[in-house]
């Protein structure tokens, strides 16, 4: 139904666009009308939710009107807040004097939000109302009216508060402060401040609150009551001392701290090592330098992060002495404060310990290179490949792989072909490995590869076929064809298992003729289920992958087999399929996989929509599955999909 | 002791039903000596590898005495799964639920005495007279309705209580301003639950983009909520006899937002959609999305400066332009041009000229442009932690926040900007215009009734 609102606003409104003047006040007139009339509590709620967005001076005895009223006094200042205009504040503040209970608490909020100063006096008078809620919100107005007269009443009525006003008179003051101190006048704010820190009875929340105040509002004068709360045994000023820190910046603050490190207990020192980093000052650098290296070791590992937390690369030297400490976790610690750092000089350090001579730095150095993505380091690992350390060649290699590009695979190919066997060769596979995985263009790097096989040993081959299959591709796959025949049996299982594992329909040719002519059992089993595996795979035509079961179907022999091929099928939504299921259904060792595979098909063909004719020509299968099956949650699912194939027939 | 320390302080309700509370002596704690305990268990934070878990107490379960004493603020279906996060935390005691519901704050008790074996959760049904009695507790888990949020999370900071906030976590962006300036005024710890931030996939995204992976990132995409609508009801349900109140509080369930008759369907749940009580599909998502999208461009301080109108219900397809130069465009789903979209809720994606990473919930994997990306995954997400201290866990980033008095990854101040972004594309949609906004003043740039909607009166005695 449409209210008078939604009338009024339509025959006003042109898509929501803006009110033209002459518009708006015949909107404006029309609303006010409604307030005015005898409407419904909706109606009138409606028309103040509506001139709070059009409404004008116009408005303002209308809605004032409402001030008193039990149901509407909320939506009337709903109205009244947002406009502009001196008369708001008018009415307002001469409803303070009329109202009582929430509306009067409701109006007094309304006065706050608009920051009337004409209203600090009658506010004033009010922090002393019985009534806790209409004290409190005098309090907070003057608060958010912030200036020195309010101010004032509110420092003289704060030390006679009631417990349960207290909070909300100390808010007013903190308000208060926080405005004047905006508005220039420090030391009127700062006087409150103490005031508040002061307080008998104020809660520790307001305590923090004002000395946070008192050292912000003091400006450079406030440093030595920073300096002196950082030492404070009350842990609440301690914390509130850091907290504050945070949001002074400049090397004054960070000497503080920094200065206040020595007296402190260790739990503490943590707490001010975190607020140097986190401040993000490098003056705090010297400092925590100290502390990284001395001292107790939560606060020492504390400092080595703020350290990395600060991120200037000059800290390179100093994290990299630290690598060398005894303790295991300082140097990890130290370890991952330099991964963080960036920029050449920190690099100029790790490409220091990479050309070093001590094995355990080539090895963090290594771990930091790939870390920090430094490419420029591959010809250094590489380098490093040839140590005589076994770890630093491995990890040299392998992270070599994780930045190289694909002008380094000679180099990588090098390593490969004149690595033997082992831990040397398997680093250099996956070297070659990560960049083949990462290379734009397969082909050329295929070539490459390929080219090497004719003069490769066969550990070799292995890797190399391995690496072929990882790129894919007609280049590839023709030289992993070719092995297929190889006179050495490592090599023919490699090349089995690379085909096996081609990504790409490709090489299914290749595994059903290898399949049909194997004399071995196992590479018949390797070849029959990679190429299931690829008729499995849902990226390709349900077509295709039908075509292919059924080539497949005359060569399956064991039950194994058989499963296979029917987990293929279960796949493939179509009525072929469950044509070729179908015989399997009669068979002691398949007739479970067999009524499941049609079970699947069915719901999948259902799902999809399956005309009539289909969902007829599921229904003799799926009886005999549902006869099939012993497993009674798998006849559950048959009956349901049976019942709705029936259904789906019979609409034809 | 803190008791000692609060109980002359505090509002003492002026009629309240209940009998003088003291905290369950289990919960009785030394604040003075939780702090300085908690100052060691911020450096564990810091450095996990230092000292094992179980020195915070035997079995790896901290004693009372330095344990976060929490309770929940109104907690239904979402808060029962935030709730279900924090209870394991070996250093976290709940102790009491607050709740307009009564059905629901028997509930909650049950779930939290059930996890302690013992019957010590206290219920309050008046969520001043719980701030009033409570001094003993460190922080409240607010999980109420969105209208509840910000006035919630700044009673209770104001009484000196950490906050966890629900999201959207604010209303109007002078709610989301009041949130900032109280956390500030009184140091507290609040975080925001815009938990993706503390999720490895969104995680690896963000740290995608600042690493330099996709090059120069010019647009980002937020994803809203794929029902419901940018425009929202001002229509009142019928009316329905009230329940009494100890069943349900209606007048503090509608706390600030104006009166309406009482409707069962309302605290069932349905009140999204409503105008009083949310913030649309876009907000709905938003709240997650666009916080996502500002921590990641650097824009987490500031709110979009540019919103273009779309003309469908929704905002999809909006696009917002921040200072930076970086447009975030909302979307619901996929979009033209690409077939990339999100098969998950809550998805991000950033586009930059070196490439593109998508995530969203429920992926495996966040989507990338250069598969080779995937491969510093874990390297990535380590280093982040490492860098930064916040662990992969968002209600762990909190608790270890209250101990050290840092701030939380889900700040009051990138809470309110990115809801200002989301209030904005509101407003925006709501006027059906285009809009500039100013972020140092925080005002939209010559519009007047944009101005006035960026905050609404509120119900006494539930203000600010």
């Amino acid at each position: 139904m449409l209210t008078k609102i939604t009338l009024i606003l339509s025959a006003a409104l042109v898509a929501g666009a803006t009110l033209l003047a002459q518009d708006a006040k015949r909107t404006e007139a029309s609303l006010i009308a409604v307030l005015k009339a005898e409407s419904s509590q909706k109606e009138k709620a409606d028309a103040c939710r509506e001139l709070a967005r059009v409404g004008t001076r116009e408005a303002v005895p209308a809605l004032a009107a409402l001030l008193a009223d039990d149901k509407l006094n909320h939506m009337a200042r709903y109205a009244l807040e947002p406009i502009q205009d001196a008369a708001v504040d008018e009415a307002l503040r001469a409803a303070l004097g009329q109202l009582q209970g929430r509306p009067l608490a409701g109006a007094i909020g309304s006065i706050g939000v608009r920051r009337d100063a004409a209203a600090v006096n009658p506010l004033g008078g009010l922090l002393a109302s019985p009534d806790a809620d209409v004290a409190q919100a005098a309090a907070r107005a003057l608060g958010a009216i912030g200036n020195a007269p309010a101010a004032a009443l509110l420092r003289e009525a704060v030390g006679k508060a009631s417990d349960a006003n207290r909070l909300a008179f100390c808010e007013g003051l903190l308000r208060c402060a926080e405005a004047l101190g905006a508005a220039g006048q420090g030391a009127e704010a700062t006087r409150i401040y103490e005031q508040l820190r002061s307080l008998k009875g104020a809660p520790h929340q307001v305590q923090t609150a004002a000395l946070r105040g008192a050292i912000l509002t003091r400006g450079a004068q406030g440093l030595p009551l920073l300096r002196e709360s950082l030492a404070s045994a009350d842990y609440l000023m301690f914390a509130g001392a850091v907290r504050t820190s945070f949001e002074i910046p400049g090397p004054e603050v960070t000497a503080v701290l920094a200065g206040s490190l020595n007296g402190l207990s260790t739990d503490n020192q943590v707490v001010v090592i975190q607020a140097l980093g986190t401040r993000g000052d490098a003056a705090a650098l010297p400092a925590l330098y100290g502390a990284a290296r001395a001292g107790a070791k939560p606060a020492r590992t504390a400092a080595i992060r703020a350290v990395g937390e600060l991120a200037q690369p000059a800290s390179a030297t100093a994290l990299v002495d630290l690598l060398a400490d005894t303790d295991r976790d300082i140097a990890q610690a130290a370890q991952e404060s330099l991964a963080s750092l960036r920029g050449p000089i920190v690099d100029e350090a790790i490409m220091g310990m990479l050309t070093g001579d001590n094995a355990s730095l080539k090895l963090v150095a290594i771990d930091l290179t790939s870390r920090r993505r430094m490419t420029t380091a591959v010809p250094a690992l590489l380098k490093a490949g040839k140590d005589n350390d076994a770890k630093v060649r491995a990890a040299a290699l392998r992270r070599a792989g994780e930045l190289a590009g694909t002008s380094e695979i000679p180099a990588l190919t090098d390593f490969l072909m004149g690595a033997g066997s082992g831990p040397d060769l398997e680093a250099a596979e996956q070297a070659l490995s990560a960049v083949c995985r990462r290379a734009s263009e397969p082909g050329p790097i295929a070539e490459k590869l390929a080219g090497l096989m004719a003069g490769a040993a066969p550990a070799q081959k292995g890797a190399l076929l391995r690496l072929l299959g990882t790129l894919g591709g007609p280049v590839a796959l023709k030289a992993v064809r070719a092995a297929v025949a190889d006179s050495n049996a490592e090599v023919r299982a490699s090349a089995l298992r690379a085909l096996g594992d081609w990504k790409t329909a490709d090489a299914a040719p290749d595994l059903l003729a290898l399949a049909k002519a194997a004399a071995n059992p196992t590479d018949r089993e390797l070849c029959l289920r990679s190429y299931v595996d690829l008729a499995r795979n849902p990226d390709l035509p349900a077509n295709q992958r039908l075509s292919m079961c059924r080539e497949v179907a005359a060569l399956v022999q064991s039950k194994g087999e058989k499963r296979l091929l029917l987990s293929a099928l279960g796949s493939v939504p179509s009525l072929e399929a469950v044509a070729l299921i179908g015989p399997y259904l009669g068979d002691a060792e398949t007739k479970e996989e067999a009524s499941a595979a049609t079970a699947t098909v069915a719901e999948q063909l259902l799902k999809n929509k399956a005309p009539a004719q289909t969902a007829a020509g599921l229904v003799e299968p799926l009886q005999k599955a549902a006869q099939a099956t012993g497993n009674a949650d798998l006849a559950k699912r048959i009956q349901e999909a049976l019942k709705q194939a029936q259904n789906r027939a019979a609409k034809k | 002791m803190r008791q000692h320390v609060f109980a002359s302080s505090v509002r003492t309700p002026a009629k309240s039903p209940l009998p003088p509370l003291a905290a369950p002596a289990s919960v009785r704690v030394n604040r003075r000596h939780f702090l300085k305990r908690a100052a060691l268990a911020a450096g564990v934070a810091a450095a996990p590898s230092l000292i094992p878990g179980t020195a915070l107490g035997r079995d790896g379960k901290a004693p009372p005495s330095e344990r976060i004493v929490m309770a929940g603020l109104g907690i239904g279906g979402r808060g029962s799964g935030v709730l279900g996060w924090m209870l394991p935390e070996p250093d976290v005691q709940f102790v009491a639920i607050c709740d307009a519901k009564k059905a629901q704050r028997e509930k909650v008790k049950q779930t939290i005495d059930s996890r302690y074996g013992n019957q010590d959760c206290k219920m309050y049904p008046d969520i001043r007279e719980f701030l009033a009695a409570r001094t003993d507790i460190d922080g409240v888990l607010i999980a109420t309705g969105d209208r509840w949020h910000a006035l919630a999370a700044t009673w209770a900071m104001r009484s000196g209580k950490d906050v966890y906030s629900e999201k959207p976590s604010s209303m109007t962006i002078a709610e989301g301003q009041k949130v900032v300036e109280t956390a500030r005024r009184y140091g507290r710890v609040y975080q925001t639950g815009t938990q993706r931030l503390s999720e490895a996939n969104f995680t690896f995204a963000n740290e995608l983009l600042r690493l330099g992976y996709l090059g120069k990132v010019h647009t980002v995409r937020a994803h809203i909520a794929p029902w419901d609508a940018a425009e929202m009801s001002h229509a009142w349900l019928a009316g329905e006899p009230e329940p009494p109140k100890e069943e349900v509080d209606w007048d503090q369930w509608l706390g600030p937002c104006p009166w309406r008759p009482y409707n069962a369907a309302y605290v069932r749940g349905g009140w999204r959609g409503h105008y009083d009580f949310h913030t649309s599909c876009i907000g709905e998502w938003g709240a997650h999305t666009f916080a996502q999208c500002q921590v990641a461009i650097g824009a987490a301080d500031t709110s979009a400066i540019e919103y273009q109108y779309v003309k469908n219900d929704s905002g999809d397809g909006m696009v917002t332009q921040f200072g930076n130069g970086i447009r975030m465009i909302l979307n619901r789903g996929g979009w033209e041009g690409s077939a990339r979209g999100w098969k998950g809720s809550c998805g991000v994606c950033y586009e930059g000229t070196e490439g593109w990473v998508s995530v969203a919930d429920g992926y495996s994997k966040p989507e990338v442009s250069n598969p080779a990306w995937m491969g510093d995954f874990t390297r990535i997400v380590r280093d982040y932690i490492e860098r930064t201290r916040r662990p992969m866990s968002h209600v762990r980033d909190l608790f270890d926040c209250i101990k050290s008095r840092r701030q939380t990854i889900a700040t009051p101040v990138m809470m309110h900007r990115s809801m200002s972004t989301v209030h904005a594309a509101n407003i925006c949609m709501w006027l059906k215009r285009d809009m500039k906004f100013d972020p140092v003043k925080e005002e939209f740039i010559g519009d007047a009734e944009a101005n006035r909607l960026r905050s609404r009166a509120m119900r006494a005695p539930y203000s600010f």
